[in-house]
């Protein structure tokens, strides 16, 4: 029984190109989850989702011109999220209104450009992503843009979590909570570039909180929340691999499938404990 | 001594300054719109208590914020012990009302209670041992040593008032600025917070509080401030003339 279930798991990893995307899976896992806990904690989920959205022009020019994807979806996002961070600065135009209009816009004018051009060969991998396509280009970017992203949250920590939980005490003593919010708006660009690679624009967004979502049903403590978010989107991510290869689904869609059957899992098992601890005497 | 966050360095405080001296204070929380505190002057010597007493709105929070550099002022100065704004963040600590923190968060009562070790600690340095005995005192002195590991959110009322007193106790300030640490919380929690504030006062700091219970603390403070309006008025009649409940009723 073990020996089939043993091939099923290894024989994929015959390929290159599964090696590739489970690499890169484990890496934009761990990134999304990881950086997707101070996201979802800081209700910054939204910017995510605004961030994902506004990568596909960039992602259409750099294609057109036959540059770097990467680049032009870095370029694009992290436009986008100074951009919005600039113009919230006007008190007479909300930061939430701004974050619900740009992203459309940008991701409007990326249809707009793919639909000026003549090939249309790449949209579905932009949007909806391809992880079975990753380069080893590619994936050098990724590990070295996870391990860069990993230290810089390593560090700086303690000052995260204090900014997440008391902004206005962080300020009190000095801490430069403008430059921390850029910073991780910038982490977030930059996850969000990695991230469009395993799950496309459409989908980053539930890679970064849907494991956290799963994770803080489950635990009270941010440490424990952090590993076990990794660990439930590289589950995902992984699993989403596999489904690609076995079942030929489109792997984006799969890696978040993957993700929502694990946040029902946790959700299912919270409910049951509650109505447990409820007919308790 | 250079502040950690900011690189700002700390020249020791003027002796014969006071420990807040602030003149036409104006502050608003957008660049032209109202003053929600105007012509504010005030002096605060070292080791006094004094209470702010002023309804809702009266300006009270502003104030403290525009202290703490929550809030840029329009016009006039502060000055904190001699020196400017900014210049002795270990020296000031502002405790919140209740509402500005996000208790949902998944941390510890004692992991929350250590960040106000966090000033003296700065980038990259975690907290260690020593941080954590200063952080199980303060909890042992508000009498909440025993919730030092529930997770934040399943405090009430009066222990989160309890734990935000802890936070500010662990950063060591010598000027407390607390805004209405006795609206809504239980008998014991008042207790315990007048007795803390007794001893906070007796080690010489300088505490003022903002509070709508003044009538039954008077005995506590050797100052008390009346606002009204985003002004300040001379006493509690004042307020009372023009319908305004004020101090003294919660």
């Amino acid at each position: 029984m073990w020996a089939p279930m043993m091939h099923y798991l290894t024989d994929p990893f015959h390929y290159m190109f599964i090696q590739r995307a489970v690499v890169s899976a484990v890496m934009i896992g761990v990134l999304c989850a990881a950086l997707g806990t101070f996201i979802v904690l800081r209700r910054m989920a939204v910017v995510g989702h605004a961030l994902t959205h506004s990568a596909l022009p960039g992602l259409v020019i750099a294609y057109l011109m036959g540059g770097s994807l990467f680049a032009g979806a870095l370029i694009a996002t992290v436009v986008t999220a100074f951009g919005i961070g600039f113009l919230a600065r006007d008190e007479n135009v909300y930061e939430d209104t701004l974050v619900g209009m740009v992203p459309n816009i940008m991701f409007a004018f990326g249809i707009l450009l793919i639909s000026t051009s003549k090939s249309f060969r790449d949209l579905f991998s932009m949007l909806f992503g391809n992880i079975l396509g990753i380069t080893d280009g590619d994936l050098h970017l990724i590990i070295l843009i996870t391990v860069v992203s990993l230290i810089a949250l390593f560090l700086f920590y303690k000052e995260l979590k204090l900014f997440s939980v008391d902004p206005n005490y962080a300020k009190t003593i000095g801490m430069p909570v403008a430059v921390m919010r850029y910073g991780l708006l910038l982490f977030l660009s930059l996850t969000v570039v990695v991230g469009i690679q395993a799950v496309g624009t459409v989908l980053t967004n539930a890679l970064l909180v849907v494991p956290v979502a799963a994770a803080r049903l489950l635990t009270d403590r941010l440490g424990r929340m952090m590993a076990l978010s990794c660990f439930f989107a590289v589950l995902s991510a992984v699993g989403g691999v596999y489904a690609s290869y076995y079942f030929g689904t489109a792997s984006g869609a799969s890696i978040v499938m993957f993700c929502a059957l694990i946040f029902a899992i946790a959700w299912g098992y919270k409910f049951v404990q509650n109505l447990w601890v409820r007919r308790m005497p | 001594m250079k502040f950690p966050y900011c690189q700002h360095r700390h020249s020791r405080p003027d002796p014969d300054a006071p420990a807040l001296e602030i003149q036409g204070l104006g502050v608003s929380y957008s660049s032209e719109g109202k003053f929600a505190l105007k012509d504010f002057d005030i002096s605060v010597p070292v080791g006094a208590a004094l209470a702010l007493v002023g309804p809702n709105g009266a300006g009270k929070s502003t104030l403290f914020k525009a202290i703490c550099g929550l809030l840029p002022a329009r016009c006039g100065t502060i000055r904190i012990f001699g020196h400017s704004l900014g210049a002795c963040h270990h020296r000031v600590v502002f405790l919140p009302q209740r509402s500005e923190i996000d208790w949902q968060f998944p941390i510890s009562v004692l992991d929350f209670v250590t960040m106000g070790r966090y000033v003296y600690l700065g980038w990259f340095m975690p907290p260690v041992v020593k941080d954590m005995a200063i952080a199980r005192h303060a909890l042992k002195e508000m009498n909440i040593l025993d919730l030092a590991h529930r997770q934040i959110s399943k405090l009430s009322g009066g222990q989160q008032q309890r734990v935000l007193i802890a936070r500010a106790m662990t950063q060591n300030a010598d000027l407390l600025l607390l805004d209405e640490p006795l609206n809504a919380v239980d008998v014991a929690t008042r207790q315990t917070v007048g007795e803390v504030l007794k001893k906070i006062k007796a080690q010489g700091k300088t505490v003022i509080v903002a509070t709508h219970y003044y009538d039954q603390e008077e005995g506590r403070y050797d100052q008390a401030i009346y606002l009204k309006d985003g002004r300040q008025i001379s006493d509690s009649n004042e307020q009372e003339d023009s319908g305004h409940k004020g101090c003294g009723h919660p």
